[in-house]
């Protein structure tokens, strides 16, 4: 068990991006699209048996071909100014059948990615995922970083449309938690030496439990992640998609009670300033609405 | 030889192993502990018994056979897989798996059973080509038996998953006449010399219960002779003869 190169390629310094998959996709599809944008090169993988169930099999004409597991691959690139390594895993290894990593194994897979973080040299690790917060999804979602330094705030406070946690105005401190490997994977960094950073886009509380993807988040964290490596990167292609998904939303939204879309729509007003909060009978509503996983997961308020 | 005790279909695999167990005279020599592989929040019990996950193995040294009954596990498939392998080639030297699996069919009770076969490395298959074993062709979610060879496979140990048709309506409970097949095929493939006239009776006694439901019950009767002539049943149906004959044979 370990990790598998395909190639060893002399990196400088590099960054590393990493998406597994959480609420509304947000951070994988941030991370999957960056990698499709730079066109990074396979570089390797961790192998899968001793982290999943495998997928698939494949019998043809009683000789056992092949047995799919889902896929942790690195991907890199040398861009002009700075390398770059990507993180993708198909599945967080969970235990128990919860859907978010936890436990021995979760812990084994993240300190894998850190080893190979370390390997390359890799200045930075950085995590991607959802922020469930009390917006509303008419409005552009920020982007909501958690660090492993204090050094690092000056540099976010850079970053356009993005916030601390802190500033976020619905959490006392800036407490919370980032669920799953998203944010266990910082944990280790940390405790590794190695800087990092997760970078979470916005999604209204209510559709945290949705299964389709939340694009515009993910366009969010993407512009975040141009900043970061001071590149522009052409996000138009993702318009039908926020179009798409955002005609499902607004269904949803024309459908509620009139009073529940007035204390909703509040938010609007207020989301820059001191949010609103979404009664009890309100969420239960909206709970209502989706068929929601059964394990608790992704980035919540405490 | 391995057999799973969960979800076993026709009750094939753990009633191979017993039988085996019982006529080879095998003794048990070995145990894998069940923590860290099965959930441990509470107690399955069934046909009000306390049930144990047992993941278990037995020597039959007169015929050169490992033998392994177990649950299958809840978690840590992986390493579970590479301890049964690492005790039998360790310890023993296993050169070859078989695993032993009932597969639900459409075909009915009253046609013969067919035993497929997966193979994980082709020379087995080619030794094995004049058992009229038929090979399947198939994607989809593994079995534990398919990941079991897919690990053998990893470590050059040859290895076959028999997978033994068995009516889906027999599926929950026994079905002597698939038990017996890949008991015949095991007699002929390891010359044990096995008496199987016991299955003649337990098949003849199934069968004689399963006709005078069809007497009794015309639904039944039409349902079954629809599977005789190769027509497919819609769910309803299916549901009612599976739970007619489950409890047909409860008695």
């Amino acid at each position: 068990m370990g990790i598998k190169l395909y190639t060893e390629p002399q990196l400088e310094k590099p960054l590393m991006f990493v998406g597994w998959p959480g609420i509304g996709k947000i951070g994988i599809m941030a991370v999957n699209i960056l990698r499709d944008i730079l066109k990074a090169e396979q570089l390797g993988e961790i192998e899968s048996w001793d982290f999943f169930y495998p997928k698939k099999v494949s019998i043809r004409d009683g000789l056992l071909e092949d047995l799919d597991f889902p896929s942790n691959k690195f991907y890199y690139q040398r861009l002009e100014k700075q390398d770059v390594i990507f993180f993708i895993g198909e599945e967080q290894p969970s235990e128990r059948e919860r859907v978010y990593a936890s436990g021995e194994r979760a812990y084994r897979m993240a300190n894998l990615v850190v080893d190979a973080a370390l390997k390359f040299g890799c200045q930075r690790v950085y995590t991607s995922g959802a922020c469930v917060s009390m917006t509303h999804h008419q409005i552009k979602p920020r982007v909501c970083a958690v660090l492993s330094s204090e050094h690092l705030i000056e540099e976010v406070k850079k970053y356009s449309n993005t916030v601390l946690m802190s500033e976020l105005g619905e959490r006392r401190e800036g407490e919370g938690t980032i669920t799953g490997l998203n944010g266990l994977l910082l944990a280790v960094a940390k405790t590794r030496g190695l800087e990092s950073m997760c970078l979470m886009g916005e999604i209204p509380d209510w559709l945290s439990g949705a299964s389709f993807p939340y694009p515009k988040a993910s366009r969010s964290v993407l512009e975040v992640f141009a900043e970061i490596l001071g590149i522009a990167i052409d996000l138009n292609f993702l318009d039908n998609m926020e179009t798409r998904i955002g005609e499902i939303i607004e269904g949803f939204y024309e459908k509620f009670p009139p009073e529940l879309k007035e204390e909703y729509d509040q938010r609007k007003s207020l989301a820059r300033a001191e949010p609103g909060k979404i009664t009890i009978q309100a969420q239960i509503y909206i709970d209502d609405r989706f068929q929601k996983g059964g394990d608790e997961g992704g980035e919540r308020p405490i | 030889m391995v057999g799973w005790q969960t979800q076993d279909i026709g009750k094939l695999g753990s009633r191979v192993i017993d039988f085996l167990i019982e006529r080879l005279g095998g003794q048990e020599i070995a145990e894998i502990k069940p923590l860290g592989f099965h959930a441990f929040a509470g107690v399955r019990f069934k046909d009000d018994l306390v049930q144990v996950p047992q993941s278990k193995f037995w020597a039959c040294e007169k015929d050169n056979l490992l033998l392994f009954k177990s649950d299958e596990p809840a978690f840590e498939h992986y390493h579970f897989l590479n301890l049964i392998l690492d005790f039998a080639e360790h310890r023993y030297q296993t050169k070859e798996v078989y695993t032993l699996n009932g597969a639900t069919s459409y075909a009915p009770h009253t046609l013969p059973r067919r035993i497929l076969t997966v193979f994980n490395q082709p020379e087995l298959k080619e030794s094995l080509s004049g058992f009229g074993l038929e090979a399947m062709t198939w994607e989809g979610p593994p079995a534990i038996s398919s990941y079991l060879l897919w690990v053998a496979k990893r470590r050059s140990v040859s290895g076959v998953s028999l997978w033994s048709q068995v009516p889906f309506y027999l599926a929950a409970r026994e079905d002597p006449q698939a038990i017996k097949l890949t008991l015949s095929f095991l007699n002929r493939r390891f010359d044990f010399d096995l008496n199987l006239k016991r299955f003649d009776r337990e098949i003849q006694d199934q069968n004689e219960k399963i006709a005078d439901l069809r007497e009794e019950d015309a639904e039944i009767n039409k349902y079954i002779s629809m599977l005789e002539s190769g027509m497919k049943l819609d769910e309803e149906e299916q549901l009612k003869l599976v739970k007619q004959v489950y409890e047909l044979l409860e008695k």
